[in-house]
């Protein structure tokens, strides 16, 4: 098992569910922070494990 | 703090993650080889995060954090002149020993290179070691989520306890590891946010420096006398006592972190673990301690921002993480960081329960207990010592509810077994003339030597149980001292036995000692997995955060 696919599934999906709930409740915030947080770390996320998606889909591809 | 139904659904896809990765791998189990060691196939990036992630439980985040408030970026000091220069050091010369001697563990290679009796000590020990370090870890995780969420200790600590044994009873040292990176991940993604959140806060590291006290800010400039810095320790006591002897004892000789490198598939995957792991290492202070000093910062803003105060009635640091999580995060991102949280101490608890169940099944039982047996008999040993390891685990969580200060009492441990223990390995393997019972008469001595100078020194109020010889300015100077103390009793006590006892064969330890071991020099590797170029590198790195952070 090539441990990218889960981890990038994981931060693909965890990434996703905070973009959507940082689209949904964009006036949500804490008490010191004024900035959507959800919604900045969920792209972080989303992007992060799309990236071990795609390096171990190219990992795959050469080595098969 | 309360957590809303966002919050659960990240926890629990976490966790159907971390149970799926125990139930995938579960297949590749079919030798005690397979569940102990990983087979010795797992690659070098993920054994190099699981190296550094072994050990970013407990103590870690919010160990670090509180220091942070309490003592500035001192605390730095267990990165920058700890961890990462005992890493190199392991990478670099130790590593080649323990991995060509084909030595399933650490005491196994006391075995080797000396006589059962070093291993048995080491092995015994280590074992009380881990299951207490995995029990603290369960202690601190339940007391957490009671304080900050309201749950139910005893339903904390069982609930945790069956996740983690669960994916390592099925998948066992390779999905603990698999975890541990995901883990890492989750760390750094879930408190990068906090910590640039708060550091903005507090007006940027020049707010910060403004704010606080300036020895809490200069790592290096009051470290002259134990009274002008924070954390009461000199020079001295800092290089030697965290610099040389407790981080080198730890980082080179632990199962725990030792057993991460163990597992990759080739010698040179092995030395490359801690080397790769030192480069993200060095960059987790801004992580898990920027946040405590921001706290520390914020804390004098007039926000309405303070730390609660503990039972004697000063500022409790261990709250710091948990407080600012509770300021900067709303729900959605706070789910995540609590899950991050709970996948820290469980995956120090993994990591512990791990590194118990190879111990006891290849250092007690096929040593002591019953030796020569099929492998598969050890496999379901090595299965049922992991939920006993659990079980013994919950115990100590119970244990620990009687002792308050997780960090303390682990620097105690760590002090009285670790740090002879790394005289011992420097002497046997770089010089020859070692004998087994020079080596067991000095781990032995010095041990006694950290015990003796615990319960005859004092530290706010700790300690000195027989006699009050000495008063330290803190207990961090007498945890330094203590090992500094044990450290070279072992060195002197060793050299001076083997000295008149008989030394083995140069062809009896092949493989085990420097001079008699063929380092392979691995041509085709290109330059940056070398360690020499790697090594340097990191150094250059280091010494500009050192220099920066003076």
């Amino acid at each position: 098992m090539d441990l990218r696919v889960p981890s990038g599934w994981f931060f693909a999906l965890a990434g996703l569910i905070l973009v959507g709930w940082g689209l949904y409740a964009p006036d949500l915030h804490a008490n010191f922070t004024t900035v959507n947080v959800n919604l900045y770390s969920g792209i972080t996320m989303l992007v992060f494990g799309l990236f071990l998606l795609a390096l171990a889909w190219r990992a795959s591809r050469s080595g098969s | 703090m309360r957590l809303a139904a966002v919050d659960y659904v990240l926890l629990v896809l976490y966790f159907a993650f971390v149970l799926g990765i125990g139930w995938r791998l579960r297949k590749r189990i079919s030798s005690s080889g397979d569940f102990l060691m990983s087979g010795r196939s797992v690659p070098v990036w993920i054994t190099s995060l699981a190296f550094i992630a072994a050990n970013l439980g407990a103590v870690e985040l919010i160990g670090m954090a509180a220091s942070g408030a309490k003592y500035g970026i001192m605390t730095a000091h267990f990165y920058w002149l700890g961890a990462i220069p005992a890493m190199l050091f392991m990478g670099i010369f130790m590593m080649p020993f323990y991995y060509g001697s084909k030595a399933r563990s650490v005491p196994e290679y006391l075995k080797l290179r000396f006589d059962e009796k070093s291993r048995a000590f080491n092995a015994f020990s280590f074992a009380v070691m881990t299951i207490f370090s995995s029990g603290i870890s369960m202690y601190a995780l339940g007391l957490l989520l009671q304080l900050v969420l309201g749950w139910s200790f005893t339903v904390s600590v069982l609930a945790s306890a069956a996740i983690v044994l669960a994916y390592t009873f099925l998948g066992g040292l390779t999905s603990a590891i698999y975890n541990e990176v995901l883990q890492f991940f989750l760390i750094v993604i879930g408190f990068a946010p906090l910590a640039i959140l708060s550091v903005q806060k507090a007006g940027g590291w020049h707010g910060i420096v403004a704010r606080l006290p300036p020895n809490m800010t200069h790592a290096w400039s009051y470290m002259g006398s134990p009274t002008e810095n924070p954390m009461g320790v000199e020079l001295f006591g800092m290089v030697a006592g965290l610099g040389f002897v407790l981080s080198f004892g730890y980082w080179c000789t632990n199962f725990l972190v030792v057993q991460r490198a163990m597992a990759a598939e080739s010698m040179s995957a092995a030395r490359r673990t801690p080397l790769v792991g030192t480069l993200p290492k060095m960059f987790l202070p801004f992580i898990v301690i920027m946040p405590g000093i921001a706290a520390a910062a914020l804390a004098k803003m007039n926000l309405g921002y303070h730390l609660p105060q503990n039972a004697a009635g000063g500022p409790d640091y261990t709250q710091a993480l948990t407080t600012l999580m509770a300021q900067f995060y709303p729900s959605g991102i706070l789910g995540l960081g609590m899950t991050g949280l709970m996948a820290s101490f469980m995956s120090g608890m993994a990591g512990n329960v791990t590194a118990f169940n190879t111990v006891f099944t290849y250092d007690i039982y096929q040593s002591y207990i019953r030796p020569g047996a099929d492998d598969h008999h050890y496999l379901t040993v090595g299965r049922v010592t992991t939920v006993f390891g659990v079980l013994l685990s919950i115990l100590a969580a119970y244990v620990a509810t009687r002792y308050n200060n997780i960090m303390d009492l682990l620097q105690l441990v760590f002090g009285c077994v670790n740090a002879p223990l790394f005289a011992t390995f420097l002497l046997g393997m770089f010089w020859k003339r070692t004998t087994a019972n020079g080596a067991f008469a000095g781990l032995t001595i010095g041990t006694g030597a950290a015990v003796l100078t615990l319960c005859t020194t004092v530290a706010e109020g700790k300690g000195g149980w027989i006699a009050n010889l000495y008063q330290f300015p803190s207990q961090m100077a007498q945890n330094f001292w203590i090992a500094i103390i044990a450290f070279a009793t072992c060195f002197v006590i060793s050299v001076a036995v083997s000295m008149v006892t008989t030394p083995r064969t140069d062809k009896e330890m092949e493989g085990l000692v420097y001079g008699l071991t063929h380092v392979p020099h691995d041509a085709t590797a290109k330059w940056y997995q070398r360690p020499a170029p790697l090594t340097a590198i990191v150094i250059v790195l280091l010494i500009i955060l050192n220099i920066w952070f003076r």
